[in-house]
């Protein structure tokens, strides 16, 4: 019996679940394997909000809450928004929901109608063209190429923009590249948007506070407040406060399509854990000093991951301004042949090679948009990095 | 103005969470307002199981977990099947989502083509027809009498099926009538359904651990192989354990189905909070005394409150046999002037003044597709219930 509906075929398998499955594989065999593709913090949750949550539990927090989010949370990302981002937004204007995934998950089903265009960059987080093709529309993709840092020309997004366009998303800094737009590059995106009243813009800034080098990170809106009233800003707990786990993202946006996308809500799921959301309110309200020295932490890595990656023959690497991905390019490993006798013709050949004879998981760059390239994850310790250094140079040094 | 998609036209906010949003506002103003619109126990979450969340925050379970559901979850639940249900199910063949209500999506979006229909029940959970809506297909709502103890009988199941038919929705013990089916009474249900092999079946088996009087449980996967096959058994923690802010549902079915619902899983949201799912394992493989305790509280407030409403002129209540809900019938009401002046034409009317006049908030029977009714939780304490009945019967009282 065929059980599942056409729109499922639309949606492709996770290729970095797929990638982390094939290491698992390899793992349980006894092969030691250095996995590089998660996309989390390696570091835990600080104390003060593992401490809340707690208090929460002892005080019987443990019952539905409002659909959109407590009180307190709402007003936690209200003042958020304004500390860290000069915007405002009252607590009716926001939506707290399971994840940054769910955020843009209801605002895309929640707006876009058959054959609307959503205009993405690539490369891009996979779950972007995912939920647009659930969502019936279409993904329209502007390549971002490495020579401009990876980053959309304003040229190329306003090329891309026509009559049925509906959305334009944004990740700044970027998963899986790491590019964060400066002041300058955003106010040229803002100014074609200006052009174009009938495109909204969603900007998925969950990766705001790990930035590297001194860059100050803007989000869209800030830059260009008269896109306010046509944009969804998109943030959560996930990258900065080491909470992946606990399941806590948020958008502030027009009330319009903040009830719109509660109503989705409240047919999908409800509200999101309580326990997660009193943490959550600590997240935002207490301390911050631990994000600046993950950071450091975040850039030193960064740094030893640039340096070795652009030290093994065949590759080169950016040094990217932030989130904790790098993305070089193989292009000069193409055409050859791996130590095991693999013929690399592909980033998604160098990547299978890669694990198989080196036990180093990683992710192609296909998967995201953008070939030949991969992705890199260095939110783990420096001497794994060290380590899948060493193996990914002997890997290249043994092409043929 | 951002325009929606027409999907979302189709969707209604629930009832339910409106009048408890209405109740809170009144409450607000200063009135005394009792409210027995909530579907969710009043009793917390026991210690155990909030021990058993603290102790997996402070392991630094705070990462993600696998879009379906942590190992020790799933085992948990795939024991919990063997031992309560005597359903022997892979790990593969279980799924966990945030709450029963998002397993039911996905299963509705994973499977439901434009126009398919789904079987559902009258009264029923009004989330069952806004998921069918929302996703392309078409609720087709069998009233159940309340002669028939609001279950649905096998002739008006045989009449209601179609080509078209993809789904038949069970819920038993019912939301919102308390209905629980005896094993004989799913049996005749499942022998109609072998003769349409094609059609699935989901039980929403949440309310199982809330059944008085010594009825046994059933579902219908227990019948034979035929029936399991093609059945998505869906449990969760949030009644039974008193978890509901917790949001952590799971079901079983056939793998092909479950595979689906995992894609949408993680399109939707990705895994459930952590901490929840370390909290739902410890429920399933604790001790279960406290879920008996708490049945024989519930039974004793359902007697007082079947008795008080039937001493109410104009309402007949009917004694369920499960859940936390009674679904009083106010046909004697209609036609009558409420204390404000306004004459009582339909369900609605009678909440609203009930709510005006006493200050007591119920859910209109007209949210659950069957009229004239009402639903009353009865998932408050002792006293609240008893002043709650003697303000319905003053109310009754008035009407003239």
């Amino acid at each position: 019996m065929n059980i599942v509906a056409p729109r499922m075929d639309r949606i492709k398998p996770s290729p970095t679940n797929a990638a982390s499955s094939r290491a698992k594989e390899l793992k349980a065999e006894g092969r030691d394997i250095v996995g590089l593709s998660s996309g989390e913090p390696d570091f835990d949750t600080p104390l003060n909000i593992k401490e809340a949550a707690k208090k929460a539990i002892d005080a019987g927090d443990t019952k539905y809450t409002h659909l959109n989010g407590t009180p307190e949370l709402r007003k936690a990302v209200c003042d958020k928004f304004k500390r860290e981002n000069n915007l405002d937004y009252t607590p009716d204007e926001v939506i707290v929901s399971t994840g940054g995934k769910q955020v843009l998950f209801n605002a895309l089903l929640a707006s876009v109608a058959p054959g609307d265009e959503v205009v993405i960059p690539a490369p891009y987080w996979v779950s972007y063209p995912d939920m647009v093709l659930l969502a019936e529309g279409e993904p329209v993709f502007v390549t971002c190429p490495q020579n401009n840092s990876f980053k959309m020309r304003a040229e190329d997004l306003d090329a891309a923009i026509g009559p049925k366009t509906k959305w334009l998303i944004l990740n700044s800094p970027c998963n899986p590249t790491g590019a964060a737009y400066t002041e300058a590059e955003l106010r040229e995106i803002a100014d074609v948007l200006l052009k174009h009243p009938h495109v909204w813009v969603m900007t998925d800034d969950i990766y705001e506070h790990l930035t590297y080098d001194g860059f100050k990170f803007k989000t869209l809106v800030e830059v260009e407040p008269k896109l306010k009233d046509r944009a969804l800003v998109i943030n959560g707990m996930s990258k900065a406060y080491a909470m992946t786990g606990w399941r806590i993202g948020f958008a502030g946006g027009p009330k319009a399509l903040i009830s719109q996308m509660s109503k989705l809500q409240s047919q999908s799921t409800s509200a999101t854990c309580t326990i997660s959301q009193a943490a959550a309110v600590e997240g935002l309200n207490g301390p911050k000093d631990f994000i600046q020295s993950n950071n450091e932490a975040f850039k030193r890595r960064r740094d030893l991951v640039v340096k070795a990656l652009n030290a093994c023959p065949g590759l080169h690497c950016h040094t990217p301004e932030g989130a904790f991905y790098v993305y070089p390019s193989c292009a000069g490993c193409i055409g050859k042949t791996s130590q095991g006798g693999k013929k690399i013709a592909t980033d998604e050949d160098f990547v299978v090679a890669l694990l198989e004879e080196e036990g180093v998981a990683v992710v192609h760059g296909a998967a995201f948009g953008l070939s030949p390239h991969f992705r890199i994850s260095y939110a783990t310790a420096d001497s794994v990095l060290e380590d899948a250094m060493v193996r990914i140079r002997r890997f290249c040094d043994g092409l043929k | 103005m951002v325009e929606l998609a027409d999907r979302l036209n189709r969707l209604s906010l629930s009832a339910s969470a409106a009048i408890s949003a209405l109740a809170r506002e009144l409450r607000e103003q200063g009135k005394d307002v009792i409210s027995l619109s909530s579907g969710e126990p009043d009793f917390d979450t026991p210690d155990h199981i909030k021990q058993a969340a603290w102790e997996a925050i402070q392991r630094g379970e705070t990462k993600y977990t696998n879009t379906d559901g942590t190992r020790a979850l799933k085992e948990a639940v795939r024991d919990k099947f063997r031992r309560e249900n005597g359903l022997d199910f892979q790990l593969n063949e279980i799924t966990v989502g945030n709450g029963a209500k998002q397993v039911l999506y996905n299963a509705m979006m994973a499977t439901l083509n434009d126009g398919d229909e789904v079987v559902v029940a009258a009264p029923h959970w009004i989330s069952y027809t806004d998921m069918v809506v929302g996703a392309g297909g078409r609720p087709v709502i069998v009233p159940c009498s309340q002669n028939a103890g609001f279950k649905l009988r096998a002739e008006d199941l045989e009449a209601a099926l179609t080509p078209r038919t993809r789904w038949v929705m069970l819920n038993s013990p019912s939301n919102p009538s308390g209905a629980a089916y005896t094993r004989d009474e799913l049996k005749e249900l499942c022998e109609v359904l072998r003769q349409h092999p094609k059609v699935l079946l989901a039980s929403d088996d949440i309310y199982e651990h809330i059944l008085y009087d010594g009825l046994e449980f059933a579902t219908p996967a227990q019948f034979d192989d035929e029936i399991k096959a093609r059945t998505l058994t869906v449990n969760g923690v949030s009644k039974a354990y008193a978890m509901t802010g917790w949001r952590i549902g799971y079901a079983a079915g056939p793998r092909d189905l479950i595979k689906g619902m995992l894609v949408m899983q993680g399109q939707v949201t990705a895994g459930a909070s952590s901490v929840g799912q370390a909290a739902a394992t410890a429920a399933l493989n604790g001790p279960q005394e406290i879920v008996r305790e708490r049945r024989d509280a519930f039974q004793e407030r359902r007697d007082t409150v079947v008795k008080m409403l039937n001493e109410c002129p104009g309402v007949i209540c009917h004694k369920p046999q499960g859940a936390f809900y009674v679904y009083p019938n106010i046909a004697g009401t209609l036609g009558k002037k409420a204390p404000s002046g306004k004459t009582i034409e339909t369900d609605e009317d009678f909440v609203a003044e009930l709510l005006r006049a006493e200050s007591v908030a119920a859910v209109h029977g007209a949210a659950y597709n069957l009229s004239p009714y009402f639903r009353i939780s009865y998932a408050a304490s002792m006293d609240e219930l008893v002043e709650a009945c003697g303000r319905i019967r003053r109310f009754c009282e008035s009407l003239n």
